[in-house]
């Protein structure tokens, strides 16, 4: 997913910055609404958040970073600019916090967060409390970084940007879909003309189970920006949800013609090959998006979904060939997570449980390696790797393991304030009792992961044998009609769709190997709601976060 | 174009608000409770408790007050509406959360509840049963 931005404003917003900076040490946050002819900063309206670095080269670097990254996605632009930014000026406390706050890498978002910190004192007041939340997002001090995201929301309305991003943060990290909509609703009240927020918009309403609201969103979008890549890059995405692949490809080549570098729109193609069972094709397009890709991290993760394709097709050999030589590289390069997901993912598609396990002991070990990690990481890849046991277990009918596999989860728990631990141990534990024959019980478990593709299987099954089939298809439907490239959805979707196909009721399949996914075809697949589509895939294999991207 | 269900549903964390100058930390659900049912109306500085809510009809009241007073909704609505407890307890029931917020913000005896991602720095949260929201068994979480 990515924002618009016209060139031309960009020029335009580059001028009038470089003239303000000059002049005086605050310069105003960025706003896509500053004329060339900006007035110096002292002159200029209070309604954005104040920017301070006595470098106008900094400054103008940071406002490139937010233009390239939140306007226009441009990540690897983006980024770049923000490290030239702390470059400029090494106690650029808030260009400091947004690079934290943005990186994919985790060791330098751990040193631009303890930067940020080191230097919050020469910032102002407003600039320490937007540090304050991008840097709470990221370290788990939610409840006070909520609070100071509010306080600015109060105090700089007209600030798009900042609305506009932490709208991105609320629908794609948080879940607080109606939240987020609700911001950006009235966001476009005041500023119609934003299209940015448009986007996220359609993102959020899609997202949150109102996709019927989206594509309308998305024409609009599309129309404001005809000379722009992103707009048909996220048109391409949420068609790609819906499930609409024809539509897909048409958007990502669009976008591609417009700009042939524009990375997400090649990944973009590629994953939808994936989803469509064209996997040679797939792959083909996958190696172009590795080739334009510029982040080492982002590299791994296109990496990691080229090998899935080997997996999608059945050809288990291959998949694990490809894995492999994956993780070797994750390991060699110093992707502690990459490499564990690569085990984890073997893991999963494994035909004999007992290999399958030793898979997963294997993914483990890497994490138990010398491997630096962003806060939460490792414990979310872990949890993720012991929920996977449990599931495994479950299906295979070895409940010992399956309980011994959630007990240190259940502990991890109890100390986590992370979604992904919680969700991770709500589904474990509900797998746990439907292993124990508890479906009642089992089914608030999967309640609280409700994205997750190996619980809506599970509950669906629960459902069904409580006594509630027509709960149990509707759970079934709805996970048949996700389209997104994790690797749960790889393997939990084909099989829902084979069953909904076959007439079955709603039950755990008793393999490791999932059905083939359809052949290429021309016809949309099975949609309902799509539940979650990340444009990439993260650390944790899991949807990216930050702005909506 | 597509086929759609309905939506999964999404847990909230419901943050227990008040007064920054107040001068609780924390209670437990069940001092909680007695609180919304009135029994329990003054903080311990001899201050008389309002307890600032949404309108009890709207759906993400229903799990704060089967939550906290134990009781179905109606039965809580009848509690909450009770005419006898109008001066000593008072209730205030207010269309959205952020009037919520922004009635504790301007009542040092107020308390209220929101939805976690409402809060602003003018409230303070106070911890349930020890914890506060995101905190792992955090228990106004609900659907």
């Amino acid at each position: 997913m990515r924002l618009p931005f016209e060139r031309t404003i960009v020029i335009a917003l580059l001028a009038g910055l470089s003239g303000a900076a000059a002049h005086a040490q605050t310069q105003k946050f960025a706003s896509t609404k500053h004329s060339p002819n900006a007035a110096p900063a002292a002159m200029v309206k209070t309604d954005t958040i104040p920017v301070t670095t006595k470098s106008a080269e900094a400054r103008r670097a940071y406002q490139m970073g937010i233009t390239n990254f939140a306007d226009l996605l441009m990540l690897d632009a983006g980024l770049d600019y923000f490290r030239q930014a702390v470059k400029d000026d090494p106690r650029f406390a808030l260009g400091h916090a947004m690079l934290g706050f943005s990186t994919f890498d985790p060791r330098e978002g751990e040193r631009e967060r303890a930067l940020a910190n080191k230097y919050a004192a020469l910032a102002s007041p407003d600039e320490r409390l937007l540090i304050r939340w991008l840097n709470g997002t990221k370290n788990g001090q939610l409840v006070p970084a909520i609070a100071a995201m509010n306080d600015l929301l109060g105090k700089y309305p007209n600030d798009t940007e900042f609305a506009n991003t932490v709208a991105g943060w609320l629908c794609s990290n948080e879940q607080a879909y109606d939240r987020g909509a609700d911001l950006l609703e009235r966001l476009l009240k005041r500023h119609p003309e934003f299209v940015p927020a448009v986007n996220n918009l359609a993102y959020c309403y899609a997202l949150g189970g109102r996709a019927s609201l989206s594509p309308p969103l998305m024409d609009r979008y599309v129309a404001a920006m005809p000379d722009q890549p992103n707009p048909q890059d996220s048109y391409g995405e949420i068609s790609r949800m819906m499930g609409n692949f024809p539509a897909a490809l048409e958007h990502y080549r669009a976008a591609l013609k417009i700009s042939p570098d524009f990375t997400s729109s090649q990944v973009g193609i590629a994953s939808t090959y994936a989803l469509m069972g064209d996997e040679s094709n797939a792959r083909t397009e996958y190696v172009k998006a590795i080739a334009m890709a510029k982040d080492p991290a982002t590299i791994m993760n296109y990496r990691l979904l080229w090998a899935m394709t080997y997996f999608r097709e059945s050809d288990i050999e291959s998949g694990r060939k490809a894995y492999l030589e994956v993780a070797a590289e994750a390991h060699h390069k110093g992707f502690g997570v990459q490499e564990a997901e690569a085990h984890r993912t073997m893991a999963l598609f494994n035909p004999d449980p007992k290999s399958a396990l030793r898979d997963l002991d294997s993914a483990r070990g890497v994490l138990a390696e010398k491997h630096v990690y962003a806060p939460g990481d490792r414990d979310s890849e872990l949890a993720t790797i012991l929920q996977t046991r449990t599931y495994i277990a479950v299906r295979a009918g070895m409940p010992e393991v399956a309980k011994a596999a959630l007990a240190p989860l259940s502990n991890m728990a109890r100390t986590s304030r992370s979604n992904i631990v919680q969700q991770a141990y709500h589904s474990a534990n509900g797998a746990v009792l439907v292993s124990q024959r508890l479906y009642a019980d089992s089914i608030s478990e999967f309640l609280d992961d409700p994205r997750g593709p190996f619980s809506l299987q599970l509950l669906a099954e629960a459902e069904t044998k409580a006594g509630e089939p027509s709960a149990g298809h509707e759970i079934l439907v709805r996970l048949a009609g996700i389209n997104d490239e994790r690797v749960e959805t790889a393997f939990a979707v084909p099989q829902a769709r084979a069953a909904l196909k076959a007439g079955a009721p709603a039950a755990v399949q008793p393999s490791g190997t999932p059905e083939p996914a359809a052949a290429p075809a021309a016809a949309p697949a099975p949609a309902a709601q799509p539940i979650a589509a990340p444009a990439t895939v993260s650390f944790s294999g899991r949807p990216r976060g930050g702005p909506l991207d | 174009m597509v086929v759609t269900v309905a939506a999964a549903a999404y847990a909230t964390n419901f943050a227990v608000i008040v007064h920054p100058s107040n001068a609780v930390q924390g209670m437990s659900l069940v001092e909680l409770g007695k609180i919304f049912k009135g029994k329990s109306p003054i903080w311990p500085t001899g201050r008389n408790i309002t307890l600032v809510l949404r309108e009890p009809s709207q759906p993400t009241m229903k799990f704060v007050i089967e939550k906290v007073m134990g009781v179905s909704v109606e039965e809580g609505k009848a509690a909450l509406t009770d005419t006898s407890r109008k001066s000593s307890s008072p209730v205030v029931f207010v269309p959205a959360d952020e009037d919520v917020v922004k009635a504790v913000e301007g009542s040092p005896g107020a308390l209220g509840i929101v939805d976690v991602y409402n809060i602003t720095s003018g409230v303070k949260v106070i911890k349930i049963d020890d914890k506060q929201p995101f905190d792992p068994g955090y228990t106004l979480k609900g659907h």
